[in-house]
């Protein structure tokens, strides 16, 4: 496969290229796992107990959809569950600490109380969380009196998950068989975005105090980042995780060095980083 | 149709031997298996009869053969002395029937499943060579399959009759007897246990080759509408075995190729129209493979003339689209065709395009089992030698299509998916807006996450250089 010239790098580009299809021939020996059907098919009819139509063997069956995202062992067999699959779980995506959040405005939300020092400052004199409930408008001065609040006023349950404080961060959820619908609510390794504030690194001296990994339920393991900020490597997201529970304390064994360009985010258009550096471009 | 788990773990352990057993006349009018076990006589005892000659010689000699389809009476009669001499004898003798008989009892023996069988039977296999140029029809179909039966049991089986002359006996035999559909049949399936040896291909092939075997197969390939399908399915199943090997050229310098596509034209013709005689697909089958190596092995600028037709394209979707539920694997089969057809061959690529086939071929590639694997190739094949036709590809459906599968758990098709995306994008710009309208940005970041490094390094690589400059809203 050779490069055209629409590359706009030129030859530094072509060299690098990535893609290597060049058509194939095949020829096949007689006992090539491909014919092995017609192969017993002949071998029944020489047998004189071929029946020529629809065989008992199992139907041909429609390929599956599966999750992308590393770690996520999530399968479907038809599109529709895929795109819902990944809409509700892999878009809403912090890009500091890589919470998955069921919608836009949580995610703003998570984004402001987290990882905004700005809101920080604020909060210290006014009040400044939001109810979750879309509508509801009224603000409160701590976290906690907003949980009182959905509590008391919108019957929300004492552990709703996305109403979780950063002290919370060290509770480790409980290792289930991963479901479709379990929404992803991971603190895995935090990716190093561009800029460094003092939230974010109390958030990763935290984060590594508590020897805090991720126990993936699949076979893949995501990698622990441990390379230091100046590189960009991401991390992937491990699986879902459901209800509350202990500490995991297992470890990564895998560790992906696969750089992502920094105009790259997760979630087209709905992943954010810092307040105020979207449409920044490195 | 049952198909058991031992005889699938036979065909990949390369031990799948199939005998064929002719049925006696009265079986074949009554439609009824011979029944062993009714009327039974001791073995021993109708040997002893067998051997006393005498007006009842042909009763017992009958009488025996019928207990011999038993298979413990077979050891059992192998193990009494002189038996087989005693047939053999018989075989050679003046009483007509009695070698009618004698030949069926060696038949029955022939088609045993115990492998100790035939190499007690060698006493009679020189005789049985020198049969296949006599006789009545029906004598000379029992020795074919008879010895065709008997060469797979042994290396001392096959060494002996190869001495013998078997593969110059069965080329005269096909030579004289080209006219009599059911000799050539019963002499075209004993060449199909030849050619399956394990090293038919040093020892057998060759001499096959170079013997006048290759082209009376050809000739008799096309089927007979009154005799039917089965001399020309033993026929195609020998070529298939030749094609197998290395011995292409010789094939192709016979015609082998156009032969084969121009009978497969036809047969896909008939398919399309919805004419499925009963049992073609076993002749569809050893055809499509043969096709498919003598294509591989084909010089690519003399591909379009040795196959003839370029349509054999449309007669090759015709097959997928008919089997694809019934006989998945020889749908796969006919798109691995289609593959080797497309590879190097600008010809057969623009065929698929000019005779509107692409976007039936897409709506295969939801279908697993490696069908759509195959099938994808093919597309990547098309892509890549009508570069002028991407953006047609792209409006075709390919590029939606290429949305879905690039979701799937299936490794291959995500990064040959990948690589089609490429070529498209750069044969033809606009493809990219495409592509992004689609939504299709999303799709490769979240390939970004996947864990193989190929899959990521494609797709980073499509939107660092392709895409991303074309997305309205650009990320962090």
């Amino acid at each position: 496969m050779t490069a055209s010239g629409n590359c706009p790098t030129g030859t530094t580009e072509e060299r690098e290229l990535p893609f290597s299809f060049t058509p194939q021939l095949f020829h096949l020996h007689k006992d090539h796992e491909l014919f092995e059907d017609g192969d017993i098919h002949r071998h029944m009819y020489l047998q004189d107990l071929y029946v020529s139509g629809a065989d008992d063997e199992p139907a041909l069956s429609v390929s599956e959809f599966a999750c992308h995202i590393s770690g996520c062992s999530a399968v479907f067999s038809a599109l529709e569950e895929y795109e819902h699959h990944y809409n509700s779980l892999h878009r809403h995506v912090c890009c500091s600490c890589r919470r998955s959040l069921p919608s836009a405005r949580l995610l703003d939300i998570h984004i402001q109380e987290w990882h905004d020092s700005l809101f920080t400052v604020l909060a210290q004199r006014q009040d400044m969380y939001q109810c979750l409930v879309e509508g509801c408008g009224q603000k409160f001065r701590t976290s906690k009196h907003r949980k009182d609040h959905l509590i008391r006023i919108h019957k929300y349950p004492p552990d709703f998950r996305f109403d979780k404080t950063k002290k919370d961060r060290g509770t480790r959820e409980a290792k289930r068989p991963q479901q479709k619908d379990t929404a992803m609510e991971v603190a895995d390794d935090v990716c190093e975005s561009e800029g460094v504030c003092e939230v974010m690194c109390d958030v990763l001296s935290e984060q590594r105090e508590l020897g805090e990994t991720m126990e993936t339920l699949v076979e893949e393991e995501a990698a622990r980042m441990t390379k230091p900020a100046a590189t960009m490597e991401h991390t992937d997201l491990s699986a879902a995780f459901d209800g509350n529970g202990c500490t995991s304390s297992e470890t990564f064994k895998t560790q992906y060095s696969y750089r992502v360009p920094t105009t790259v985010c997760f979630g087209h258009s709905s992943v954010r980083g810092f307040r105020g550096r979207r449409g920044r471009r490195k | 149709m049952f198909v058991p788990i031992a005889l699938r773990q036979a065909r990949r352990d390369r031990q799948l031997v199939s005998k064929r057993l002719l049925l006696t006349e009265d079986e074949e009018q009554r439609e009824v298996t011979m029944d062993t076990a009714s009327g039974q006589q001791d073995l021993v005892d109708l040997l002893c009869k067998v051997q006393h000659s005498g007006p009842e010689r042909g009763t017992h000699l009958k009488a025996l053969s019928k207990a011999l389809r038993d298979p413990s009476e077979q050891l059992t009669f192998i193990k009494q002395e002189n038996s087989v001499n005693l047939l053999v004898s018989l075989l050679t003798g003046s009483n007509a029937q009695c070698r009618l008989h004698a030949a069926r009892c060696l038949h029955e023996l022939s088609h045993s499943p115990h492998t100790n069988v035939a190499p007690a039977c060698l006493p009679a296999t020189p005789y049985l060579l020198t049969f296949l140029s006599g006789q009545s029809t029906k004598f000379t179909e029992l020795c074919l399959y008879t010895l065709g039966n008997l060469f797979p049991d042994s290396d001392v089986v096959k060494d002996k009759l190869l001495a013998q002359g078997i593969i110059p006996a069965l080329a005269n035999c096909i030579e004289n007897q080209k006219h009599n559909l059911a000799v050539v049949e019963a002499a075209a399936f004993s060449l199909t246990q030849l050619l399956q040896a394990k090293d038919a291909a040093e020892k057998i092939i060759p001499k096959v080759l170079a013997s006048s075997l290759p082209s009376q197969l050809l000739s008799v390939l096309n089927p007979d509408p009154n005799f039917g399908l089965a001399p020309a399915i033993e026929c195609a199943w020998c070529l298939h075995y030749l094609a197998c090997s290395d011995g292409n050229g010789e094939l192709l310098a016979l015609g082998a190729l156009s032969h084969c596509s121009s009978l497969l034209m036809s047969l896909g013709g008939a398919v399309a129209e919805g004419n499925k005689e009963e049992g073609m697909e076993l002749l569809v089958c050893p055809l499509l493979r043969c096709v498919g190596n003598l294509v591989s092995c084909c010089p690519v600028d003399s591909l379009s003339t040795q196959v003839g037709d370029v349509r054999l394209v449309a007669a090759l979707c015709a097959f997928i689209k008919a089997y694809l539920h019934t006989q998945p694997a020889l749908a796969r089969e006919s798109a691995w065709v289609l593959n080797n057809l497309t590879a190097h061959s600008t010809d057969f690529c623009s065929a698929l395009l000019t005779l509107n086939l692409v976007p039936g071929l897409i709506q295969l590639l939801p279908f697993s089992q490696g069908i759509n694997t195959m099938i994808l190739r093919v597309l990547a094949n098309v892509t890549h030698k009508k570069k002028e036709s991407c953006l047609q590809l792209a409006q075709l459906g390919l590029l939606s299509t290429l949305c879905a599968t690039l979701k799937m758990a299936d490794q291959e098709m995500v990064t040959l998916s990948l690589e089609i995306l490429f070529m498209l994008v750069i044969g033809r710009p606009q493809v990219a807006d495409e592509f992004v309208r689609l939504s299709g940005v999303s799709l490769l970041e979240a390939i970004q996450y996947n864990s193989e490094g190929e899959m990521r390094r494609r797709a980073a690589y499509l939107l660092e250089h392709h895409l991303l400059s074309h997305s309205a809203d650009c990320t962090v």
